[in-house]
């Protein structure tokens, strides 16, 4: 067993923007960069590591654990691209169970049989979905697992308004030695004012972006392949993107804890940013005319 | 698999033991072979070093339980200057009086002050369950401190806190820090385990953590930690025959007396269910011996165990002087037993490792025992050690039970089970099933004193104990004449106590 220390990262996000995607994308990055990396989905849906492994579904912890009452964790590991373990916490099908509960058991049995330290990891990657809802959803940002969270959020408010539910569970955590907030992973960037929107957010929060990711059409034709940009079309743009993002999460060591903005700090904000969009809309219309 | 003493939460029995709850396959020998200790690993049993996977029966329901709470609640309620909080509904605490009865009746046993135990709960409400416990359980412990000035808090966590995700670890870290004093989490969520011995490993992985000394100071050479439930202390007058201090733990000891547990000469029970992991854990992360010999019962258990201790502390020459004192003193007695026990037929009905040890000593008193029900089975226990193969111990040295079952102590299947066998009595040590054998016409002898059969003098004990249930016969006849059973006609005619598991697979 090595005496080195891995560092553990959780990425959260509200669903459908990009997080899985992304988390596999800087997994892929860092495992060619000749790190070894585990990605460990932690959202019912166990599909996080998809695109790890040539679009196939992996066995889920939880699956094991429904099918027998002893499970050696070894069985539900993977290998995906670039030697990256791959990992699914799994749980119920919708409207059903307790996918928090699942969280904190899939990682329980993980951390119970010294998993992380046998493999001599360089980094574990939690994917974990969106809203911090629950204790359960909350388990990767306690005390003694992830040590830094990333949010992906775009500039779309629902987004924003789970990233800020984020900040709260880290501010919660925070005084208790719980993981700190590395910064802001700004998805599906093509427009000013994406960033102008998501930039504010960052400073009334007082955090950082780590990285603009453009919207991309390669991300798509690559995921359709079952694939990561890196995998899939390393050469592109996009994957700098991703390599790029990838390094700065290796280098990156001092989180902090974010000032989450409050039920009405939030609408005042959106508020104002809805003016201010229909402004813009307003003066393109102009223009438009004008010409 | 080593123990892991660095997550909050213990692993359960099934996934470190292979722990089963129902098995009915035959004969103790062959549980006993298809368990770890024979089969070993690679047999095609389980995955890496998970052990042996014994085929296990599923009922398809459970007329009754117990859970690992309600064993923590017992063995944390039973520290003497500590407190217990119940992070639960309150529901979870309603086997609160029958802990303060046994912590009461062991004070007695043990000489001590009769008292109540303490123990709080932090009531959880609807309301608690959607906005998170935490801020009530942490002003519950310091209302513990301030009421009690307790020397540690232990908190047991139930399926409720278990679910919402209560950061009970954070929690009790922060509040331990405010008051100075240690503050436990034990995870013992019922529905983790299907078996509540899990609760003893659970309690013990906490004390392990957070109260036995890291780096003691100094080795104390005559100081042998014996792992206990609630039972006379007849250990310290044995002990002290070879010149040896026992620090009984974890029932009625104080918390100074767990904190030494890592400076003594060895560790040792008289129940490996209950001590497999204390033991396992003493040995892996303190370098405390674990005593590898089978259970003190009966002649042979009894010399092989004190023999080991000797060992251990460099007592051979006393030891075999007191072993044959001992024998000189017990024999006749034993003789004269068997004499008036002869021809009888005794069923047992209880834990794991305590029913392996009390069939051992009804056969040295001449008592024929053909069936058996432990209500789970251990493939191995903690350390691995063959000496410590409780079930083989059993089959080789007295030989074989016919009827030989693991099943999780449901009164339905208790019946059925005393139909095949028709015992002319019972020894049991959970209280639930007497009421059943006694409407069978059958008298049952209850260990509550978990000491009663242990060693040369257990054998005298139980034998003379049988002999006066004997005497209740009539009583028994009467009320089996007098009463009947709940259940229907169907099921008193079914042979097979599994016949509802086996009809649900096939």
């Amino acid at each position: 067993m090595s005496a080195k220390k891995t560092k553990q990262i959780a990425i959260y996000g509200k669903g459908g923007i990009g997080k899985s995607t992304t988390t596999s994308n800087i997994s892929a990055a860092l495992a060619d960069a000749g790190y070894k990396v585990m990605q460990f989905g932690c959202d019912p849906k166990a599909d996080s590591t998809n695109t790890l492994r040539g679009g196939e579904y992996i066995p889920s912890v939880l699956d094991l654990l429904s099918e027998k009452r002893r499970v050696d964790a070894h069985e539900a590991i993977f290998l995906g691209f670039g030697g990256i373990y791959c990992v699914e916490a799994g749980g119920p099908a919708p409207g059903v169970g307790c996918a928090g509960r699942g969280i904190i058991t899939a990682v329980e049995l993980l951390k119970q049989q010294r998993i992380f330290e046998e493999l001599d990891l360089d980094y574990v990657i939690y994917d974990v979905l969106g809203d911090v809802v629950c204790g359960g959803f909350a388990v990767p940002i306690r005390e003694g697992i992830a040590e830094h969270v990333f949010t992906v959020s775009s500039a779309d408010f629902m987004a924003i308004y789970a990233a800020n539910n984020l900040f709260k569970g880290i501010e919660k955590y925070s005084n208790s030695g719980g993981a700190l907030l590395g910064g802001i992973i700004a998805n599906s960037m093509n427009t000013d004012f994406h960033r102008e929107i998501i930039d504010d957010f960052a400073a009334r929060t007082k955090t950082q972006i780590v990285q603009y990711v453009p919207r991309s059409l390669t991300v798509t034709q690559a995921e359709l392949q079952g694939k990561t940009t890196i995998e899939a079309a390393p050469d592109s743009a996009q994957a700098d993107v991703y390599r790029a993002l990838a390094k700065r999460i290796a280098e990156h060591t001092d989180s902090k804890v974010p000032t989450a903005l409050n039920p009405k700090e939030l609408r005042e904000w959106s508020a104002g940013w809805a003016d201010q969009l229909i402004e813009i809309e307003r003066a393109s219309e102009r223009a438009r005319v004008a010409a | 698999m080593a123990i892991n003493l660095r997550t909050a939460a213990v692993e359960t029995r099934e996934q470190r033991l292979g722990t089963i709850t129902a098995w009915d396959e035959g004969t103790a020998a062959k549980l006993a072979e298809q368990s770890e200790y024979s089969r070993g690993c690679g047999a095609g049993c389980g995955v890496g070093n998970k052990g042996s996977k014994l085929c296990e029966l599923e009922s398809p329901f459970t007329q009754g339980g117990s859970c690992a709470e309600q064993v923590v609640q017992g063995q944390a309620s039973g520290i003497l200057d500590a407190v217990l909080v119940q992070h639960s509904p309150i529901g979870c605490a309603a086997n609160q009086p029958m802990n303060n009865t046994n912590f009461r009746n062991t004070l007695a046993r043990r000489g001590m002050a009769v008292r109540n135990s303490l123990a709080l709960s932090t009531n959880l409400t609807e309301r608690d369950m959607v906005y998170g416990g935490v801020e009530k359980l942490q002003e519950t412990i310091r209302e513990a401190y301030r009421r009690h000035n307790p020397k540690a808090v232990f908190i047991a966590t139930s399926c409720a806190t278990g679910i919402i995700g209560d950061d009970v670890e954070t929690a009790a870290r922060e509040v331990q820090e405010e008051i100075g004093i240690p503050v436990v989490p034990v995870f013992c969520e019922g529905f983790k385990s299907k078996h509540w011995s899990t609760g003893f490993d659970a309690i013990q992985h906490g004390v392990l953590r957070q109260i036995v000394k890291k780096n003691p100071g100094k080795k104390q050479e005559d100081l042998v930690n014996i792992i206990i439930l609630s039972g006379t202390d007849v250990y310290t007058p044995m002990l002290a025959e070879l010149g040896l201090r026992a620090n009984l733990v974890l029932n009625l000891a104080t918390i100074e007396q767990l904190e030494q547990m890592s400076e003594a000469a060895a560790s040792v029970s008289f129940c490996y269910t209950l001590a497999s992991y204390f033991t396992a854990a003493l040995e892996q992360e303190f370098g405390v011996p674990e005593i590898k010999a089978p259970q003190p019962y009966g002649f042979a258990g009894t010399d092989a165990w004190l023999r080991a201790i000797a060992r251990a502390t460099n007592r051979e020459e006393v030891t075999e002087a007191y072993i044959a004192r001992e024998h000189a003193r017990v024999r006749p007695i034993v003789e004269e037993l068997r004499e008036q026990l002869k021809g009888l037929t005794g069923y047992v009905a209880m834990g794991a490792s305590f029913a392996h040890g009390v069939v051992v000593v009804l056969r040295e008193l001449g008592i024929d025992v053909p069936g058996t029900l432990v209500f789970h089975h251990d493939p191995v226990y903690d350390s691995g050690a063959p000496e410590r193969d409780t079930l083989g111990h059993l089959v080789e040295e007295t030989g074989d039970v016919e009827n030989f079952t693991v099943g999780i102590r449901q009164h339905y299947q208790f019946y059925n089970l005393l139909q095949r066998v028709n015992p002319d009595f019972i020894v049991i040590r959970h209280g639930g099933l007497s009421p059943l054998a006694s409407r069978l016409g059958k008298p049952s002898l209850q260990l509550g004193d978990a000491s009663f059969p242990l060693g040369y003098q257990g054998i005298i004990n139980l034998g003379a104990e049988i002999l006066a249930v004997l005497g209740q016969k009539k009583f028994h006849e009467d009320l089996a004449a007098h009463s009947s059973l709940p259940y229907r006609r169907s099921w008193l005619d079914e042979k097979d106590p599994f016949a509802l598991a086996r009809a649900a697979v096939a």
